[in-house]
């Protein structure tokens, strides 16, 4: 899959957990329901993990587990759904997340500075052949009237 | 007023090659209409009847000549030869062609001026008194404070795919004349106990299908947070506002379910966490902001050719009492221009108007146009020594229609005529009631009419005095009338008078109420005072027992 992370186009290293399917040893991203009900296990493995969880999903539902995580996926249902903005901000400034944050789902190239401009570090598009053009659409805009949150 | 720094003017220029890349992209086939939508929109560019739409902003309000000579020049090259000013200080082009909107956001940024969000889910452009700066009620200028909103709201990287749209209006008088209770989010500037500037937060009105007047969710915010109060509202409403019903998605719908005072809990929970953040307002950057307007240079002058003038002319009298009115400087006057002459419709300013506007504004009025809630033009800053001679300019270009506040000064949407959304046409409907009134609009008081052409509410029909809303019956175009409206400073809702009306009995139907208001009015009593008095019954009577 092809990812952008932090302005360059890389691969991608991380496996999303099927149902039904084992976990890889290490880089799995889980649900946020598998990890409730999994918690003690994932703890255990120290291996690096990544959490899956809805734009609406409540922040409150797993804010206390964040250090667990080396990775959180928000995913969009469709473009035109905001809320996972907010979430990626709230993370990033009202929680000081500093790992990876990934929008994945229904993302377009068009949005892609503005995702970035939220506290997403990475964008997975379902499309690998609108990677060159989403990232071309990062540097549109050289000025902006906000302030990007950072990680620290 | 503000000019822009390098900054903002780089913005506007990147802005639009952007656009100009996307419009390329969707006519070579590679963005959907579904993904093209709302990167279009957020340009202010419409798809409607006949053709694309495209929605400027007028950052509360305030034009220079300049600007307005390009908004002509724009209508003649792109457009036919007019435009049409809308009752949220924008003004609307409804014939360019897609291919070359991008040239005409060009031709605007060259003036300092955008499309930037006039559509589309996010926040719109912000409004205002069109008086800021010269009445004399005024408690604070709100132009300031509109431009910093303006700034911050400006590719919101978070709030631009919000559930519905959303518009900010700042008032800075007791006096309402930005109908600040029927937006998303209202702002009245108040001054606290130690003379401190702050700001009364109203959320949550809005017109539209479910009409509701706004709530004060804070009594008194400091200016410094201003931002992130704002930013608070939006974040909640952007985290839980509905998006399952595009006609329950406005914050009005998310304050009324969660209920006010649980609303208030999360706005004021989320503010707290970015209070102290870096959307605080420093006084430096309030003071760089409002030493953009400062107080023009006024002259004295004296009365004397005013008063003569007055006293030889009837037509130039009856003018000057309708449609100007006094100004916090001795010696000047506030000059309104009529956009609703009997030979247009209302709003609707032709491209020979608009530059022989922009040339009595830098003759006469500082180079400097305001655009009001009522679809009219202001020309804030006359000395009364130049009062007639404007009157005879003002004239010849139709634009001196002595009718401000009258029954014919009616705020009226575009209607079927041009939406796309409309059930009933709007257009012929004023005209009728022009026909109707012209000749004796003075006589008949003031009396606020708004109408519009379906429920969406542009014409802000709730609101109005009379109010008249088209609907559609079975392909019919009917019309529902209300009664008892206000967008003053204690903005209320109209009663609707009894069932929808057949197209060509609403002139006379209006007419009817007319005439049970005359008969019954006590000596200068005004519409709403003599409705309140006598109720809606004898209206009722007079115009479902004569149809």
């Amino acid at each position: 899959m092809t990812l952008i992370k932090n302005k360059k186009i890389t691969q991608d290293n991380w496996h999303y957990l099927v149902d039904g399917q084992a976990l890889q040893t290490s880089h799995n991203i889980v649900s946020l329901s598998y990890w409730v009900e999994n918690k003690a296990d994932l703890i255990s493995a120290e291996a690096p993990l990544g959490l899956l969880v809805q734009g609406d999903e409540e922040l409150t539902n797993f804010a206390n587990d964040l250090p667990h995580f080396s990775l959180i996926a928000i995913e969009f249902p469709t473009f035109a759904d905001g809320r996972g903005y907010s979430l990626a901000k709230t993370l990033r400034e009202q929680f000081k997340f500093p790992n990876e944050i990934r929008a994945v789902g229904d993302i377009l190239p068009d949005q892609a500075l503005y995702l970035t401009r939220v506290g997403f570090d990475a964008l997975e598009l379902a499309d690998d052949q609108l990677a060159p053009l989403a990232l071309s659409k990062l540097d549109e805009f050289s000025v902006f009237y906000q302030s990007t949150p950072s990680a620290q | 007023m503000y000019l822009y720094n390098e900054f903002d003017q780089t913005l506007v220029n990147e802005r639009v090659e952007q656009f100009r890349d996307q419009t390329a992209r969707f006519l070579n086939g590679d963005l959907t209409e579904e993904q093209f939508r709302p990167l279009r929109l957020m340009n202010g560019l419409y798809i409607q009847t006949h053709a694309p739409m495209l929605r400027i902003n007028i950052p509360y309000g305030l034009l220079s000549s300049k600007q307005l000579r390009m908004f002509a020049h724009i209508s003649h090259k792109y457009d036919k030869d007019y435009g049409h000013f809308t009752t949220r200080q924008n003004m609307q082009f409804n014939w360019p062609e897609l291919e070359r909107v991008p040239d005409i956001l060009a031709d605007l940024a060259s003036v300092q001026m955008h499309s930037i969000q006039s559509s589309g889910n996010c926040i719109r452009n912000t409004t205002s008194d069109p008086l800021a700066g010269v009445c004399a009620d005024e408690i604070e200028d709100p132009r300031p404070y509109c431009e910093i909103i303006r700034q911050w709201s400006t590719l919101h990287p978070e709030f631009s795919y919000l559930p519905r749209k959303f518009k900010i209006a700042v008032s800075g008088s007791p006096k309402d004349r930005a109908a600040t209770q029927v937006h998303d989010i209202g702002l009245h500037l108040k001054k606290g106990a130690n003379g401190e500037i702050g700001f009364e937060v109203l959320v949550g009105g809005g017109l539209g299908r479910t009409p509701v007047i706004g709530q004060t969710i804070n009594a008194f915010i400091a200016e410094k947070d201003l931002l992130s109060y704002l930013e608070a509202i939006l974040r909640v409403y952007n985290r839980f506002g509905r998006r399952d019903n595009k006609y329950k998605a406005r914050i009005k719908i998310l304050v009324r379910e969660t209920g006010l005072d649980k609303f208030k809990e999360q706005v004021e929970s989320e503010w707290a966490s970015i209070r102290h953040g870096d959307l605080t307002l420093s006084n430096e950057e309030i003071q760089r902001v409002k030493n953009f307007f400062t107080p023009l240079n006024y002259e004295t002058s004296t009365n004397d050719a005013l008063e003569q003038h007055l006293a030889n002319s009837g037509l130039f009298r009856q003018w000057f009492k309708q449609n100007t009115i006094e100004h916090k400087q001795t010696g000047y006057r506030v000059v309104f221009l009529s956009l609703k002459s009997p030979n247009r419709a209302p709003g609707d300013v032709t491209n020979v108007q608009m530059e022989q506007i922009a040339n009595m504004a830098d003759q006469y009025s500082f180079g400097q146009i305001r655009t009001t809630h009522d679809q009219n033009l202001a020309l804030t800053d006359v000395k009364t020594s130049d009062l007639y001679a404007l009157w005879q300019q003002l004239e010849k270009q139709e634009l001196a229609t002595a009718n401000i506040g009258t029954i014919t000064d009616m705020i009226c949407c575009p209607g079927l005529d041009f939406c796309s959304l409309a059930n009933a046409s709007s257009i012929d409907i004023a005209q009728g009631i022009t026909d109707r009134f012209t000749d004796n609009a003075i006589d008949t008081g003031s009396i606020s009419l708004k109408m519009s052409g379906c429920m969406n509410g542009c014409g802000h029909h709730s609101i109005g005095e009379i109010g008249i809303l088209g609907v559609d019956k079975k392909g019919e175009q009917w019309y529902q009338l209300t009664l008892g409206g206000s967008d003053s400073h204690q903005s209320k809702l109209g009663d609707r008078l009894g069932k929808a009306i057949a197209k060509d009995l609403v002139v006379d139907a209006i007419d009817d109420i007319v005439q049970v208001y005359k008969s019954n009015r006590n000596d200068n009593e005004n519409f709403a005072n003599t409705l309140q008095r006598i109720g809606l019954q004898p209206f009722k009577d007079k115009v479902y027992d004569a149809h």
